[in-house]
């Protein structure tokens, strides 16, 4: 097994190492010691998210990642949960659209155990995979599905932007929860031929963080994943490239039943991975990063015209990354008002770049952000993974925070200048209607009481 | 496509040997202002937690002015003698820092979270704002304007909605906690800076107040930098403060919040219960675990991976306020969401799985996993400064020895099944639950009603 990096730290990492390992079968390694508390982080990254999924088929990388939790060849029903926890570990796993992550957090004394229920659903999910699951998980999807969108004002925004941003057929058009009717297509065959594609070791990446014997570490990751066969099944993803900017603005008005108007946009911004994206981090953080940002100070303090505004960034590496603006608007304010501020304080902002004082509080949040991150080794783990997977460096986690120190205000002002513009967005105003009639409504048997 | 892949199985491995872990012991002293400060050491960690709190508690709130202690809360970060709103604003956050504010039924709580290297930056505003507020007429008009626009979107969300029905139904109509934390569009309307100003002389001081520090204090001269920070702060001593009682009214019954159309209908199952001073804690802990703690606990074994009705209920046990006589309580709680056509069933499945509980009792296994993971999951949950920060605050709190944590977990260790199943029966009996559920009443009531749990009511939404 040919050994990776030295661990030794580079300039701007904080003191952290990484080293990186490849297993014969394609599996890659990504180890980095620290020994303050008794913990060790297990992080597998699969490149595959709903970026990869087919028509017809959206939400089936997320509900595969459900089915993941359902038993392998060694490990019984809900086992790799009561296994974790009864070891006193964390589990769980996310997909996004460009991967689906696992990861346990462990007492380190039991370490070894995450590495090899790990690598038995890795190598031998479909020995239990089965109708009954299947059947259950896709009821379980559904109710996620309802309670964290369909159920809660304004829950489908993002799914309705994202739809706006990316066009019909584009990989990133639609969200990792999928549709109600393709998750009830879905088919147990359907599950099995998702695994056979792409869960591979070659298709991974494995990270452990923490109070790790790296020699012993990587001798069990040999042990356990080291015989499970890759292959060249993955077909390679569809083209996610798009021109820079939309072209023009594109407009949705829903109309529903929501508590207050409201104004969100996406903005298509540079790729993750590059200086540019860093420097849309800073813009949108100086414009609408918290509440000493421009568009808070302006509609929430000085207009007084909304109830929260803000902006975010959806870094995304296979597409153009996403600005999502949200503005939620104060008492009887039309959305008309909000816009206008808006784009004042847009084109002002393009016109005249950061002022000093405005990098050095976005940079400053930034970084706070980068310490929270890498200062639990569960969260180190999944940005090692992830710049392994998706830019093939784990060692650009450590160093990440550092670019972001060295982005300039030119840099800042020339992102927003040729992306935070009115024809490179989508938009989305939600107007709220009535709320339909109660039924069944007995009003004298709450005040008898 | 490939056939099953095949590779080589080993047996499930044994752990290695435990390294200990401890919850962390604070330091306790105490500032010339009478301000207690609570300070703990974590090597790594970069960025420090400062928590701070007042022992401004809601039910001291004047009458008809509901929400004062939250806009209080607010107002602090809106502008000191030295600073305006925005320029408090802009200097936290070029200091990296985050500080968050909330008014609760204990007291106020200030959280900030600081880089180390900033920490004395991060306190200086911190006392500035404590010393000094400057409750400024329009900023405290602009926080009020706001609390009132935030009213209408918590009563749109589903468990915002059920928690506050399930508070009202629950506690007597003059208790505070029958009543929204934050206040109602007719209390918050009538806050205004004197009001705020009030509050603020009455209830705020460093003699009642305590600070939490943790994070690497490595290199750092804590003493000196409170001295010049929070070190600062002025005010009148103590005065004892009459803690009334908690009562509720558990008597078994359902409400439905109408919410017609609702694809999902919410759930929150309640009543109170002892607080951590009693000696029940622990086997309630463990009790609770084992009943709905986790997807692989009884309700969700059921609910969930067996019928699917829900992402995921759970059950739980959290501290409404303390006394330092014990005789606080706790809200005892099951929540989730299960979607309309299943309410029925998934309601008929949970009331089965807590008489199986009652007339089983928990096994030996099921309590033993439970113990593994809940004190097993501790290095992992305490590795921020945050989280140290935070339970230790909420020792301070709940009138509780710092050693508190510790001990439990000690506790819990040797908390055997009889005392666990026993803890989560009595905390959940059957017939003494108020059921709040947020959905579409004309599909779900008369399911609901044929479980026979209690008579149903139906309120609207709004």
């Amino acid at each position: 097994m040919p050994m990776g990096h030295t661990a030794t730290a580079q300039a701007g990492s904080g003191g952290l190492t990484a080293t990186e390992h490849r297993l014969a079968n394609g599996l890659r390694v990504v180890l980095s010691e620290d020994h303050l508390t008794p913990v060790a982080a297990v992080c597998l990254w699969y490149d595959v998210g709903s970026r990869h999924e087919v028509k017809g088929r959206t939400g089936l990388a997320h509900l595969f990642e459900h089915l993941m939790f359902q038993g392998s060849a060694q490990v019984k029903g809900n086992g790799h949960f009561e296994l974790v926890q009864g070891a006193g570990g964390s589990l769980n796993g996310t997909t996004s659209f460009e991967r689906t992550n696992y990861f346990e957090t462990m007492p380190a004394h039991e370490l070894e155990l995450a590495l090899w229920l790990e690598a038995d659903r890795m190598g031998s999910l479909l020995a239990a995979l089965d109708d009954e699951s299947m059947e259950n998980q896709r009821d379980v999807v559904k109710n996620e599905r309802r309670q964290r969108y369909d159920n809660v004002p304004y829950g489908t925004a993002f799914e309705k932007l994202t739809a706006l941003a990316y066009p019909e057929g584009h990989p990133y058009h639609h969200t990792p929860i999928g549709s109600m009717a393709d998750l009830d297509a879905a088919t147990l065959e359907d599950a099995r031929a998702f695994f056979r594609t792409y869960y591979a070791p070659n298709n991974a990446v494995l990270s452990v963080v923490g109070d790790i014997d790296p020699e012993q570490t990587l001798a069990w990751v040999e042990k356990y994943f080291g015989s499970i066969p890759g292959h060249d099944g993955k077909p390679a993803p569809r083209d996610g490239s798009l021109p820079e900017t939309i072209g023009e603005q594109l407009r949705e008005v829903v109309e529903e039943e929501v508590p207050a108007r409201a104004l969100m946009a996406a903005y298509r911004l540079p790729h993750d991975g590059t200086r540019a994206c860093d420097a849309a981090d800073l813009a949108l953080t100086v414009l609408g990063g918290g509440e000493s940002s421009r568009l808070y100070n302006r509609l929430v303090r000085r207009d007084r015209t909304a109830v929260a505004a803000g902006f975010g960034l959806l870094r995304l590496a296979g597409a153009p990354s996403l600005g999502w603006l949200d503005v939620k608007t104060s008492g009887d304010v039309e959305v008309p008002v909000i816009e206008t501020a808006i784009d004042e304080e847009l084109a002002r902002f393009a016109e005249e770049g950061p002022t000093a004082e405005e990098m050095e509080r976005a940079q400053a949040q930034l970084e706070r952000e980068w310490l929270d991150r890498l200062g639990t080794v569960a969260g180190r783990a999944d940005e090692l993974c992830r710049y392994a997977v998706l830019f093939g460096d784990p060692q650009l986690a450590l160093t990440a925070v550092q670019r972001v120190l060295e982005i300039t205000p030119e840099e800042v002002q020339e992102v927003a200048k040729a992306r935070l513009r009115p024809d490179n967005r989508a938009v989305l105003v939600y107007e709220p209607t009535a709320p339909e009639a109660p039924a069944d409504q007995d009003e004298n048997e709450e005040a008898a009481r | 496509m490939t056939e099953l892949a095949t590779m080589d199985f080993h047996p499930r491995p044994q752990a290695g040997d435990a390294k200990p872990w401890a919850f962390p012991a604070p330091e306790r002293g105490s500032l010339d202002n009478g301000l207690t400060v609570l300070r703990c050491h974590r090597p790594g960690q970069q960025v420090v937690a400062v928590e701070v709190l007042l022992d401004a508690p809601l039910e001291a709130e004047p009458a008809g002015l509901d929400g004062v202690a939250t806009i209080m809360a607010r107002a602090f970060s809106e502008g000191t003698d030295k600073h305006s709103a925005e320029d408090f604003a802009a200097e936290l956050e070029r200091a990296g820092a985050t500080l968050d504010a909330h008014a609760d039924h204990p007291g106020v709580r200030l959280s900030l979270e600081v880089p180390a290297s900033r920490l004395a930056k991060g306190l200086g505003l911190v006392a500035d704002a404590l010393r000094a507020p400057a409750f400024a007429d329009s900023e405290v008009e602009r926080l009020v304007a706001n609390r009132l626009d935030e009213i209408p979107h918590e009563l749109a969300n589903p468990s915002r909605r059920g928690a506050k029905e399930l508070s009202k139904e629950l506690f007597p109509a003059d208790s505070r906690m029958s009543r929204p934390r934050q206040g109602t569009e007719e209390t918050v309307a009538a806050i205004d800076s004197a009001g705020v100003r009030a509050f603020y002389e009455k209830h705020v001081r460093p003699a009642t107040a305590t600070a939490v520090v943790v994070g690497d204090l490595t290199g750092i001269d804590l003493d000196a930098l409170l001295g010049d920070t929070l070190g600062a702060w002025t005010g009148s001593p103590a005065e004892p403060r009459p803690v009334p009682p908690v009562t509720a009214d558990d008597t078994g019954r359902v409400v439905i919040v109408d919410r017609p159309g609702a694809v999902q209908t919410q759930l929150l199952i309640g009543r109170i219960g002892p607080d951590r001073h009693d000696r029940v804690w622990p086997a309630q802990v463990l009790g609770t675990y084992c009943l709905g703690g986790t997807l692989t606990s009884r309700l969700d074994r059921v609910l969930r991976e067996e019928k699917g009705y829900t992402y995921g209920v759970r059950a739980f046990g959290q501290v409404l306020r303390s006394a330092p006589d014990g005789t606080g309580a706790a809200m005892l709680a099951i929540s989730g969401s299960v979607d309309t056509p299943n309410t029925g069933p998934a309601l008929e499945d949970l009331w089965t799985v807590l008489r199986t509980l009652a007339a089983e009792g928990l096994t030996d296994a099921e309590r033993d996993v439970a113990v593994q993971n809940l004190v097993g999951v501790a290095p992992l949950k305490y590795e921020t400064a945050a989280a140290v920060a935070s339970t230790l605050a909420d020792q301070v709190e709940q009138h509780l020895p710092d050693d508190y944590q510790a001990t439990l977990y000690r506790q819990l260790a040797t908390t055997g099944t009889v005392e666990a199943t026993a803890a989560a029966v009595s905390a959940f009996p059957v017939d003494r639950l108020v059921t709040v559920l947020v959905g579409d009443a004309a599909q779900i009531k008369a399911p609901v009603e044929a479980l026979g749990i209690g008579e149903v009511t139906v309120v609207a939404a709004e």
